[in-house]
């Protein structure tokens, strides 16, 4: 009781983190992922190709692509529009412009793996096969499992208006090239010279740089391990050498056909098909095309 | 101000609405669907067999079943559990087991024209075409809940297929209502005989409901302060569509989600669905799965 008076009251005065329940405005545009899907990448090439004279680092993204987990009510109420927003929501109806990370589940649950030992909430050493069917069940985050997320933004918004998907694998073999087509998405004019220096200004080196000396400013980094960094290897594959075969097995028996759906192809292809598949399917290549 | 300090404490109290923000439990299950996809009458159907001994009405309904809509966070805490939960959310994922209903869009549409009529949101002369392309676009009331597309969606492709989520087609119950009804009571985990099926089917019947609501309507939360002259248990039956929604209604229902629609099952008149064949093989899976 206490408590939700004391939670109360700081909802009225807009102190609370509004997450979820964000009031959203019909201009918002929605930079979405499920977490470890290059959503920071994607925030300051965007910011840096947005707002070119303020260049991106930790200490004013939070500000220039707002993060509603970690900005107040009243903060976000303030900002100016449109807003771009940072988010790993999964499917939420009243998020009219989306702008859909997506990256192979396998590197994924390795990224996230690594992610949990900086915040410290797995040891050293916890053994990565345990971690996954955790990471399959959708235990792992309060944004659903990477499936949920994926297929729920994917079914009722791919190929529609409004939408872009982005692939993080596409963006690590040509960046500008993606950026250009968000250039489009964001109705900016497609400036190579802007976008070439926002894909600079924002490589896994510069932002290793600045992470370096910032990561204690950061509401992702702060109080966090720093001899994990949270700028890994910004490559795609990893999970090759660093996931045991069984784990992979199990995402992609748990995910194969929304993997193939999405073009990332699987090491067991065989075992993949218990969930219905080819409904899912269907029902994902959406309206009329 | 005053207003805040009223939000203030009503969340307090715990007297929210639930709603999205409910506070689920590992051993909630839920009836979900989209509004006025016979979401009642399949509370109706699970109560009356999940607790036999009473007569189940209007007037406890919200005990047996409460509706996570219209109820507050106190009073869901309040209920023991193991829960079963009334929804009409679009995909939560932490809802932990869900019986999703569908029911076909374009009678969804003519429903619940009918009862935005009751419920006051439109006036009588409100042309049904304009209602449907707000209904297809997510422009009315209650869009809370996600377009029809967006509901269903989200549910099916993240859930269909598991153990912990069932599938149910309202044209399906209709038909053949005790063959449906024996699933979903092992889907509840209740070894019904068809006696206590037929019992529980007779004692949800449209009619009988349609008596419960003559008499109850007046105090159930969902109906109370309503207009009256227009029933919340409406023609309980299928294809009512063909009949009343103007061909531009259809055309655009189904040209916005023919595919989801031609999924389920339900066919479509005005344009053709994708290829065939990917439509038969998933049909087979959808029978295969409810074999």
């Amino acid at each position: 009781m206490i408590q939700r008076l004391v939670r109360g009251t700081r909802r009225a005065l807009g102190l609370h983190h509004p997450g979820r329940n964000l009031e959203v405005w019909p201009d918002d545009v929605f930079i979405l992922s499920f977490p470890k899907s290059g959503n920071t990448w994607t925030r300051f090439l965007i910011a840096n190709l947005m707002y070119p004279d303020t260049p991106a680092d930790f200490s004013n993204i939070n500000r220039l692509t707002p993060d509603p987990e970690a900005s107040s009510k009243r903060e976000l109420a303030r900002m100016p529009r449109p807003r771009i927003i940072k988010s790993h929501q999964y499917f939420d109806p009243r998020y009219k412009r989306v702008i859909y990370v997506v990256r192979d589940p396998r590197d994924v649950a390795l990224s996230q793996f690594h992610f949990y030992r900086k915040r410290g909430l797995l040891e050293d050493g916890y053994p990565p096969e345990r971690f996954v069917p955790r990471f399959v069940a959708g235990e792992t985050t309060p944004y659903g499992s990477w499936g949920e997320n994926v297929a729920g933004w994917l079914a009722t918004r791919q190929n529609r208006p409004g939408f872009l998907l982005l692939r993080y694998e596409d963006m690590l073999e040509d960046a500008a090239r993606e950026l250009n087509k968000v250039a489009s998405f964001l109705e900016i004019p497609p400036d190579t010279e802007r976008i070439a220096n926002a894909v600079r200004r924002s490589t896994a080196d510069e932002m290793r740089k600045l992470e370096k000396s910032q990561a204690r400013l950061w509401s992702s980094t702060k109080g966090t391990r720093q001899d994990v960094p949270f700028v890994r290897a910004a490559q795609s594959g990893g999970w090759k050498t660093g996931l045991p075969e069984a784990a992979v097995a199990q995402l992609e028996a748990a995910w194969g056909h929304l993997m193939k759906h999405l073009g990332y192809e699987l090491l067991f292809p065989a075992r993949t098909t218990n969930f219905d598949s080819q409904f899912v399917e269907t029902m994902l290549n959406g309206p009329s095309r | 101000m005053i207003y805040g300090i009223k939000q203030v404490l009503n969340y307090a109290l715990g007297r929210d609405i639930a709603g999205r923000t409910l506070a689920v439990r590992p051993d909630d299950t839920f009836i979900v669907s989209y509004p006025r996809s016979g979401n009642t009458w399949t509370r109706f159907l699970i109560a009356n067999l999940l607790f036999a001994g009473q007569p189940v009405s209007f007037a406890n309904i919200e005990r047996l079943i409460p509706d996570a809509e219209a109820q507050s966070s106190r009073y869901m805490k309040r209920i023991r559990g193991p829960r079963v939960i009334k929804s009409h959310q679009y995909f939560d994922h932490r809802y932990p087991k869900v019986l999703y209903i569908t029911r076909d869009p374009r009678d969804v549409a003519v429903s619940y024209y009918n009862f935005s009529r009751k419920y006051r949101h439109i006036a009588d002369d409100y042309p049904l075409q304009q209602y449907v392309h707000g209904f297809v676009t997510g422009t009315l009331l209650s869009s809370g809940w996600g377009t029809w597309a967006e509901n269903v969606g989200t549910w099916v492709v993240a859930r269909n297929g598991r153990p912990t989520f069932l599938l149910l087609r309202y044209e399906d119950l209709l038909a053949a209502t005790q063959t449906e009804l024996a699933k979903v009571a092992r889907f509840f985990g209740v070894d019904a005989s068809p006696g206590e099926l037929s019992r529980a089917i007779e004692n949800s019947s449209a009619d009988h409901l349609r008596e419960l609501e003559k008499k109850e309507g007046g105090a159930w939360v969902t109906t109370k302060n309503k207009r009256s002259d227009i029933p919340f248990i409406g023609s309980a039956a299928a294809g009512k569509w063909k009949s009343v929604l103007p061909g531009a209604a259809v055309e655009e229902i189904e040209s916005a989600w023919g595919n989801t629609m031609a999924q389920l099952g339900y066919e479509l008149v005005t344009r053709k669905a994708e290829s065939v064949e990917t439509q038969l093989a998933a049909m087979a899976v959808l029978r295969e799965q409810e074999e």
